[in-house]
């Protein structure tokens, strides 16, 4: 019966998503079909990288367990951005930007991992606290002004496309989440994420060293942030300290449509990343009807309460 | 009987951590002093505790919810939806006394929402206040249409701003409400039963106390004092902005954490939430009388948070530490 479940549960999703995506294509095309050419899907995907990246990091964090969630992603990402740039300007040779740039938010997601292991704070309330810091401090280091002097170099990788598929989803976006979706199907460090995540007793009884797997995945959900920083200065031309804001509500809400489980254990990144394309669709389709932006937040945020009270509702009546 | 004796020291006298706040509110006050001559005056001492009174009362519901393990993230926005309520009644040239009952009325709502999505939903509290966050801002923006409602009649404030036998309203209100919650605390089972569901649900469930009454109801009183809070807002400002709220669901569970309510559950200190609201609010206008840029205190609440409960952490670990998690 598990097994059946397990089984059911992804290709279920990936279907559920398929056949929103849809609705929403239709229903904007009823309404607009002029919307419908090569630059919208460009567009599209073109925005879809940034959450993608976050809502990955999003997902193998909650997939962990242990009430894992970080909140601080939307910070990480604009204070990654910043301190990148604001290297860039105290003389650091351009060739490290990217580096630079994936480092720092990497740092940032590990503070975060030692303060839910090490000091082992509630992750809600660690990355609650980290995200108004990291956030606060993006914006209050520049004042709110964007940072400005990218290399030529990489606003041709950020602003470059292929087929209509512009660089950084392709050479980052997919690469990071067929890896993640590798390694969690098919090695030991994957089955050893679903395990604490799924029972973190057994987990530790069986040896499975749950708190250096743990800190690891809150590094590399900065690490995430850091990339999706620097995909923004690489795409907009400049560092933006606000980039970040609303990332947290968009990413949780990307990983719970995408089906993973908000206690831990059940869910893939290939649902993660059809619910990022759903997400990003709905939202430029919103775009394009005129429709004010303030309401996207509202919408993301009453998609992520539905999804859940829709979870455990399908879960009541299954047992 | 751990928690009964939690209840006594927490809610009851003044223990090391409250003694310790009282102190580091003085210290902040003196260094301010020095630092600033703007600091020490009547004025600024007035300014800092008007801005407190909403913080007193919000801060009064968060400091139920993280002793039962909840918490609302969403609480600032629903200030700003009660306070759009009151204006709104207020604008159309209603009673006061009708916006007196518009605040409370659309916070116990919006409590009644919430606690639907969290406590009948099981979604947990982070994650379903999160996304209610998201939906109450842009019905702020949307009920706004854009634009401030500025230039409210004063009616409202005269209510509000006037003195009872030399009190004044808000401070009286701000007494009433602790001394309610007090009483419910400590002469009623609510208190037992709110610890208890904090220590461990479960074990609150299976020794028969009514565990989703009980949370659900911590959420409506929460969202009673949003709208009590509101009406102190439109009393005091008159006029209702954008960003409403927005910085005050993390001012308040940081003067709760400050003032020793455990986010672990089963512990929660009064007067620590008053003295934690008091030193944050201290600290926030003294750090931008001395010159600091204003964006600069999410950092500092945020700082505040971390820093609290990674000491109490390294505490714990010491053997025989003072600040030991009551676990019962």
């Amino acid at each position: 019966m598990k097994t059946l479940r397990n089984l059911q549960g992804p290709a279920l999703t990936l279907a559920l998503l398929c056949a929103l995506w849809l609705i929403v294509i239709v229903g904007l095309l009823a309404l607009k079909p002029s919307v419908f050419n090569l630059g919208t899907v460009t567009t599209i995907l073109q925005f879809s990288t940034i959450l993608a990246l976050v809502g990955l990091g999003q997902g193998l964090v909650i997939v962990a367990g242990g009430a894992g969630i970080d909140l601080s992603v939307g910070g990480a990402v604009s204070l990654s951005a910043i301190v990148a740039m604001l290297c860039l300007k105290l003389g650091l040779p351009p060739v490290l930007l990217p580096a630079v740039c994936i480092l720092a938010g990497a740092m940032l997601g590990a503070l975060n991992g030692w303060l839910v292991n090490g000091l082992a704070l509630l992750p809600f309330i660690a990355t609650l606290g980290t995200f108004f810091v990291y956030s606060g401090a993006a914006l209050a280091v520049t004042g709110g002004a964007a940072q400005a002097g990218v290399p030529p170099w990489l606003l041709l990788w950020g602003r470059g496309v292929v087929m209509g598929i512009p660089l950084p989803f392709l050479t980052l976006a997919i690469p990071c989440f067929a890896l993640a979706g590798l390694v969690l199907m098919s090695t030991a460090w994957g089955r050893w994420i679903y395990a604490m995540g799924f029972n973190e007793r057994s987990a530790r009884l069986v040896g499975i060293p749950v708190d250096r797997v743990r800190f690891i995945l809150y590094a590399l959900s900065g690490a995430l942030a850091g990339a999706a920083g620097l995909v923004s200065i690489a795409w907009l031309g400049s560092g933006r300290p606000n980039i970040g804001q609303n990332l947290e509500l968009e990413s949780l809400t990307a990983a719970m449509l995408g089906g993973i489980a908000i206690t831990g254990g059940r869910g893939g990144v290939g649902g993660v990343f059809a619910a990022v394309l759903l997400l990003v669709t709905l939202k430029t389709g919103l775009l394009q009807l005129n429709i004010n932006t303030v309401w996207q937040v509202g919408i993301v945020g009453a998609l992520l309460v539905f999804v859940l009270l829709a979870d455990r509702l399908s879960q009541r009546w299954r047992s | 009987m751990n928690v009964v004796r939690q209840l006594g020291n927490g809610v009851f006298s003044m223990n090391g951590r409250e003694w310790s706040l009282l102190v580091a509110c003085l210290v902040a006050i003196v260094i301010f002093s020095v630092a600033s001559p703007h600091y020490a005056t009547s004025g600024n001492a007035a300014t800092v505790l008007r801005n407190s009174v909403e913080l007193l009362l919000i801060g009064l519901g968060m400091t139920l919810l993280l002793a039962m393990g909840g918490i609302d993230v969403s609480i600032g926005i629903v200030m700003g939806l009660a306070a759009i309520a009151i204006g709104r009644v207020l604008g159309a040239g209603g009673n006061p006394l009708l916006a007196l009952i518009a605040g409370p009325l659309v916070g116990a709502l919006l409590g009644c929402v919430t606690a639907t999505v969290v406590v009948i939903g099981r979604v947990p509290a982070i994650v379903g206040t999160l996304g209610l966050l998201g939906v109450y801002r842009t019905a702020v923006f949307v009920l706004l249409g854009g634009q401030w409602l500025s230039g409210l009649p004063s009616s409202l404030t005269e209510v509000l701003a006037t003195s009872v036998l030399g009190v004044p309203v808000p401070a009286l209100a701000i007494t009433i409400a602790y001394l309610a919650v007090w009483l419910a605390l400590r002469r009623t089972p609510y208190g037992l039963h709110l610890l208890a569901i904090g220590n461990s649900e479960e074990k609150a469930r299976l020794s028969g106390i009514p565990v989703i009454k009980i949370r659900f109801m911590t959420f409506v009183v929460s969202g009673v004092l949003t709208g009590i809070a509101a009406m102190f807002y439109v009393a005091t400002y008159r006029n209702v902005e954008m960003t409403i709220g927005s910085t005050l669901a993390l001012d308040a569970i940081a003067a709760v954490i400050l003032g020793g309510t455990s986010i672990l559950g089963g512990r929660c200190s009064l007067i620590g939430t008053v003295l934690g609201v008091l030193l944050l609010r201290i600290l926030q206008n003294g750090l931008l009388l001395i010159g600091v840029p204003s964006l600069w205190q999410p950092v500092v609440t945020g700082v505040l948070i971390i820093g609290v409960l990674g000491f109490e952490a390294v505490c714990n670990r010491l053997p025989l530490g003072r600040f030991q998690r009551a676990r019962a």
